[in-house]
């Protein structure tokens, strides 16, 4: 069937954003036009939202997996590659399609009220529609060259959004290594279509076509291609080895950590493999790599979240660990629950960072969780809010974090990877553990002098209801997907249509594995009461005695070692071409050429000494000489 | 129609020769070369919409005797190669001429107006001898530029690039003179014109040589990596409008000589220069990058980050299928559009702080937001960020790097990451921070300078939201040119 | 009476060789003018010997109209050397040498 909101969802915010930012540019300075941002940086993303709940209610409608097609123009036909502008609302973007514009008009609306005295106020809507365009474009597009487009473009926009303090040159380093890092993984990502492209031999390029021809590639070829476009994903959705850019990408606004870098964007990953999926369903090694890569970033993720004292440096570390939870359903499998994952912990990450911005915001911009505390009493709707956030990305029961991230690590136990699933499991302690802490320490610890000392900034009411629309989302989803189990219909798996790997498990199992999971983060949560709630003395802010105490604090030296490693070399080499190859090598040689005529030149001036009898003499000979050729050549001949 | 070439290659000219006459006052010059650029404007965009995308072969051709004891003809011709760098040089010269609107120096505006003949000329000339004199005339207004009104160095940067580009073309004319008279030799009359020396049955080795002579004039145009000392320092000393043309089209010119004349009339023997041309361009365009990196002129540093884009664009001709030859046309066409507009905003920190060194600058965001915007919006647009028509252009070179091998296209695939080596580092120490000293007065864009930078960003957004807009005026004949060079290719060996 | 033009040639190319000689190894302005002289008048013998040969008084001619050349070129190259002698009082060939390369005139 086809429709043409979905291009009309897409191009909404994009126009939103084309508005505001020449409003911002060109009208002269000193007239306030917030209230016309407003209503159109607001206005985009919640006319996006209402459509998008039209466009996804026509579908469902429709016939079992038929999608809502739009095509919009030609972008490019040469030759065999010809790209369409088309969008396709189908079960899996309809997904995407719901939580990014649901979660982002409540980030909007949220922002409105963080970003209401800020001098960009304009341009920081421009920048924030033109990212949920870009993200729309990433999620509705029919084809990979599309998808890759917006791909690229949320990764501008979080660069633009990452340096919107532009003052300082610190976050313009975090804007720049973000894009840098997105870019590395991009690198990755444009060869695996450039390779899939070559491979299939048919015309189209959008994802129907592609699915229906991969049968005849051949399997190592696919799975360079599989791995390609996975270097795509970590650097977009920050897992090892490309993840550094995630943590220093706080400088941004809260409201872009909260939208870009833990709802949506840093997902873009995840979404991809799922949208892949049949292709990633014929190279399953593939897929445990990918695996293992998402089990190993939430390990050292969660190590480094429980060592971080910068409350969104906490959460950005959170959100790759599970990122990495949702790589490891992705990667075996089970796209389904990844994206189930990925939908609730848009949710209450989502909550997390507002209610951290919220405290922030409070506190006059303070960010470390040591100076903070007692706050549960002076911000009690932050607190009841950010508790149901952390008891979902938990996982206590009815939470969503609880039947997301369990049924991830059940299918992992029943599939047989069991490595896997242990690592999840330590996970999940580690995240019970460095989460409290984070709440703990904020809201329940006694009060530090830093934070008693000076009133609260007053929260405006926009930066408070969204962060109750979002602790519903996060206290009921998951019933969505409740598993049989509990008496449930996994209507949400069963609606994506997703080629999920099948393993089932006896419902017996099920209740002692999750009840497990129930006392890993019980444990968790225990440990970080008893350190920070209960604690022999007064808190204070962590010293790391031992090496490696403070080595996981400074996050392993990471940073340090890419710096070594890549940075510094390159400006090495650079800087040998400028004063070596360029001048001594190339322009040397040169120069060599034009010492050597020179010498040549000097050599023969010699000769005009100024002698007259010098001069008479090589006379005589040349004369001689000719004349003796001649009387040979003439004798010759005769 | 077939006086029309001639009117867009010479009207610049004969304005020059008019106003000169009349020794005209600054404002009556700057009126009357605004004009001409104009007109010229006018006469491309006609001859653009009479274009046949569908037709074979040269159109709008115009040929006449001109030195007929040796067959040397004039001899001009329009096909879609030629006719989008004659577009961008075309839409060029008046935001040119806005940018110089109050340099009263009558000098610069005689300049540029013969410039825009030389140039024009070499793109439409089909007659060897023809292509050279213009080839050569080109190459005269920029030596004075550089050297009479350019700074730094600029008596010996002049001089550098004088000596490279015509020891190059020496070399070229070499070859030339010896293909007109091997036709002597072959058919008993002369002739210069490229199709008829294209068609010469040279002995291998012959060619071998002639076409090492035409190689050697492109390689240091362009310049491909080893012929590239001049560039940097050519570069940072030219006046910004002797610099936009430098970037934007008379490199461009190097990969149209490469293309027409290199692969047109030496098909059957290139393959023995393939490797080289393919490691030198594939290298160069990390080398160059790589050498942006810690430059601290801004117009070094985009002289290094314009050869590096250009060395894609002779990668994607050497590399020679449908894709790549699309790719890099429409790179020379965004290329042009998005250097030219650096550039610019480059002269135009010049003008407002006097100086081009990076760490002299900083924190122009703060007082400057529209500058801010677009000068970001060029440094996005080379880096090939989706949107704009770079982005378009790398994708399809990347692709038909990797229809010929998948390594290939990997190793193509790294322009993604060559120019945001410097561009980012440029722009946090340029636009961002704490404003230095130097910008603390520093004005945002005035109307006029809007005006002259916004026919830019729009054509650089809509060549990458709607490449099918313009896809389909060249890949007709780009595929035709395709064939051809694969038969005459296939034919000898 | 006939003699053999054999022995003219030969006297010829022994004053022209006994002239290069004077030129090259004599430093005095005058012998070399004089070596000069003998030189000019063995291409004269030679123009007149060819001139008896071949029966043809061009050489003939040309020889005695050189005679007449070269007693002019006497008085300008005497003139010269008086005028050169004042200048650094010495007729040494090998102290004129401004126009070497590098050297400043």
């Amino acid at each position: 069937m086809n429709s043409s909101l979905p291009s009309l969802i897409v191009l909404l915010p994009f126009f939103g954003a084309g508005v505001m930012g020449f409003m911002y540019l060109f009208v002269p300075t000193g007239r306030d036009l917030r209230r016309f941002y407003v209503a159109v940086g607001i206005g985009a993303p919640l006319l996006a939202a209402l459509l998008g709940l039209i466009v996804v209610g026509e579908m469902l409608t429709l016939p079992d997996s038929a999608s809502i097609a739009s095509p919009l123009y030609s972008w490019i036909a040469i030759g065999s590659f010809e790209i369409d502008v088309a969008f396709v609302v189908d079960q899996l973007s309809a997904v995407m399609l719901l939580v990014v514009t649901l979660i982002g008009s409540l980030i909007h609306i949220y922002a409105v009220g963080y970003m209401w005295d800020d001098q960009g106020f304009g341009k920081f809507f421009a920048y924030f529609n033109f990212f949920l365009g870009a993200m729309l474009l990433l999620i509705l597009a029919d084809n990979p060259i599309l998808l890759f487009i917006g791909w690229e473009l949320v990764g501008l926009a979080s660069y633009l959004l990452i340096g919107f303090y532009h003052h300082d040159t610190a976050n313009i380093t975090a804007a720049n290594k973000a894009f840098l890092l997105n870019r590395v993984g991009d690198f990755g990502f444009v060869s695996g279509l450039g390779l899939l492209f070559v491979l299939q031999n048919q015309s189209g390029f959008d994802f129907v076509a592609i699915f229906s021809g991969l049968g005849g590639i051949d399997a190592t070829m696919l799975s360079l291609v599989g791995l390609l476009l996975f270097v795509g994903a970590m650097g977009k959705s920050a897992q090892i080895p490309l993840y550094v850019w995630l943590p220093d990408a706080m400088a941004g606004p809260t409201p872009v950590s909260a939208l870009i870098h833990a709802a949506t964007m840093v997902t873009a990953g995840v979404y991809m493999v799922a949208r892949f999926s049949p292709l990633y369903n014929r190279i399953p090694d593939v897929g445990l790599f990918i695996a293992g890569i998402g089990a190993a970033s939430a390990l050292l993720a969660a190590l480094f979240a429980s060592w971080q004292n910068d409350i969104k440096k906490i959460l950005a570390y959170s959100t790759m660990s599970q990122l990495g939870y949702m790589f490891i359903a992705v990667g075996l499998g089970e796209y389904s629950n990844g994206i189930f994952h990925l939908a609730a912990h848009a949710f209450f990450k989502a909550l997390l960072f507002m209610g951290a911005g919220a405290v922030i915001i409070a506190l006059h911009h303070e960010q470390d969780i040591f100076k903070m505390g007692g706050l549960g009493s002076r911000l009690p709707a932050v607190r009841r809010t950010m508790l149901v956030a952390t008891l979902a990305i938990t996982g206590i029961p009815i939470f969503a974090g609880f039947f997301s991230k369990d049924a991830i690590l059940a299918y992992a136990f029943a599939s047989g990877h069991t490595t896997i699933w242990a690592v999840g499991v330590v996970v999940a302690f580690l995240t019970a553990y460095y989460m409290f802490r984070l709440y703990f320490v904020v809201f329940v610890a006694p009060s530090q002098q830093s934070s008693q000392s000076s009133p609260l900034v007053p929260l405006p009411r926009s930066m408070v209801w969204p962060l109750f629309v979002l602790a519903a989302g996060s206290l009921f989803l998951g019933f969505w997907n409740l598993p049989e189990a509990y008496g449930g219909g996994t209507w949400f798996s069963h609606e994506l249509h997703l080629a999920d790997h099948e393993a089932h498990l006896r419902f017996a199992e099920e209740y002692v594995l999750d009840g497990f999971n129930v006392l890993v983060a019980l444990l968790g949560i225990a440990m970080a009461y008893r350190k920070f709630v209960r604690p022999a003395h007064p808190l204070n802010p962590p010293v790391h005695r031992l090496a490696w105490q403070s080595a996981l604090a400074n996050t392993l030296y990471i940073d340090t070692l890419y710096d070594r490693l890549i940075v510094r070399p390159l400006r090495g080499l650079s800087d040998l071409q400028d004063r070596l190859i360029d001048p001594k090598i190339i322009d040397g040689s040169l120069r060599g050429l034009v010492a050597l005529y020179r010498g040549v030149a000097a050599q023969s001036a010699r000769l005009q000494n100024g002698n007259l009898r010098w001069y008479a003499l090589t006379f005589l000979l040349a004369v001689s000489g000719i004349s003796l050729y001649l009387l040979i050549a003439i004798g010759g001949a005769s | 129609m077939s006086v029309v070439l001639t009117w867009i290659v010479f009207l610049p000219m004969l304005f020059a020769g008019v106003l000169g006459l009349f020794r005209v006052r600054h404002t009556v010059l700057r009126a009357g070369a605004m004009l001409s650029a104009l007109l010229v404007l006018v006469l491309t965009l006609l001859a653009a919409m009479q274009f046949d995308p569908q037709a074979e072969g040269m159109q709008f051709v115009r040929h006449l005797p001109w030195i007929f004891q040796y067959g040397i003809t004039y001899y001009l011709g329009l096909d879609a190669l030629s006719l989008v760098i004659l577009l961008v040089i075309a839409l060029l010269m008046p935001l040119l001429y806005l940018y110089m609107w109050d340099n009263s120096t009558s000098g610069y505006w005689y300049n540029m107006l013969l410039l825009q003949t030389g140039v024009t000329g070499a793109v439409l000339a089909l007659d060897m001898v023809l292509f050279y004199l213009f080839y050569e005339t080109m190459l005269l207004p920029i030596f004075i530029m550089i050297g009479r009104y350019g700074h730094d160095w600029n008596h010996a940067h002049a001089m550098k690039i004088l000596l490279f580009t015509v020891l190059g073309s020496m070399a070229m004319l070499f070859a030339i003179l010896y293909l007109g008279y091997a036709h002597y030799n072959f058919y008993g009359n002369w002739s210069f014109a490229w199709h008829d020396l294209a068609k010469l049955p040279l002995d291998p080795q012959t060619a071998t040589w002639l076409a090492a002579g035409f190689l050697l004039a492109f390689a240091i145009k362009i310049p491909l990596l080893g012929f590239h000392t001049w560039m940097a320092s050519a570069y940072a000393s030219a006046p910004t409008p002797a610099l936009v043309i430098l970037s934007a089209i008379m490199a461009k010119l190097g990969i149209y000589g490469l293309w027409r004349f290199g692969y047109g009339i030496f098909a059957h023997i290139l393959h023995l220069y393939e490797p080289i041309l393919l490691t030198l361009s594939l290298v160069g365009m990390l080398y160059y990058a790589i050498h942006a990196i810690t430059q601290n002129d801004l117009r070094k540093m985009f002289a290094y980050s314009s050869g590096s884009h250009l060395s894609l664009i002779a990668l994607g001709v050497v590399l020679a299928n449908l894709y790549t030859w699309s790719g890099s046309l429409y790179l020379i066409a965004t290329h042009a559009l998005a250097s030219a507009g650096i550039f610019l905003m480059i002269g135009l920190i010049h003008q407002r702080t006097n100086t081009v060194q990076i760490d002299a600058l900083g924190g122009i965001a703060s007082v400057a937001p529209r500058f801010t915007f677009f000068f970001t919006f060029f440094a996005l647009s080379i880096v090939g960020v989706p949107g704009t028509g770079g982005f378009v252009a790398e994708l399809l070179i990347i692709i038909g790097a990797f229809s010929i091998h998948p390594w290939l296209g990997v190793a193509t695939a790294t322009t993604m990451l060559a120019a945001m080596l410097f561009v980012f580092w440029m722009l946090q120490r340029t636009l961002f921070g704490a404003p230095a000293p130097s910008v603390t007065t520093f004005a945002d864009l005035s109307r006029r300078e809007t005006v002259m930078l916004a026919p830019l960003v729009l054509l650089l957004l809509i060549t990458g939201i709607a490449p099918s807009l313009f896809a389909p005026i060249f890949t007709p004949q780009i595929q035709e040119m395709l064939l051809q060079f694969i038969h005459a290719a296939g034919g000898a060996s | 009476m006939t003699v053999n033009p054999d022995a003219y040639f030969a006297v010829a190319t022994l004053l022209f060789s006994l002239g290069i000689l004077g030129v090259i190894s004599r430093r005095n302005l005058l012998v070399i003018y004089l070596s000069i002289e003998l030189m000019l008048n063995a291409v004269n013998l030679i123009l007149a010997t060819f001139s008896r040969l071949h029966p043809d008084e061009g050489g003939t001619m040309i020889a005695l109209f050189m005679i007449g050349v070269i007693a002019a070129e006497a008085s300008l190259f005497l003139a010269v050397i008086v005028q050169i002698y004042r200048k650094k009082h010495t007729l040494d060939s090998d102290a004129f040498t401004e126009l070497a390369q590098g050297k400043k005139l």
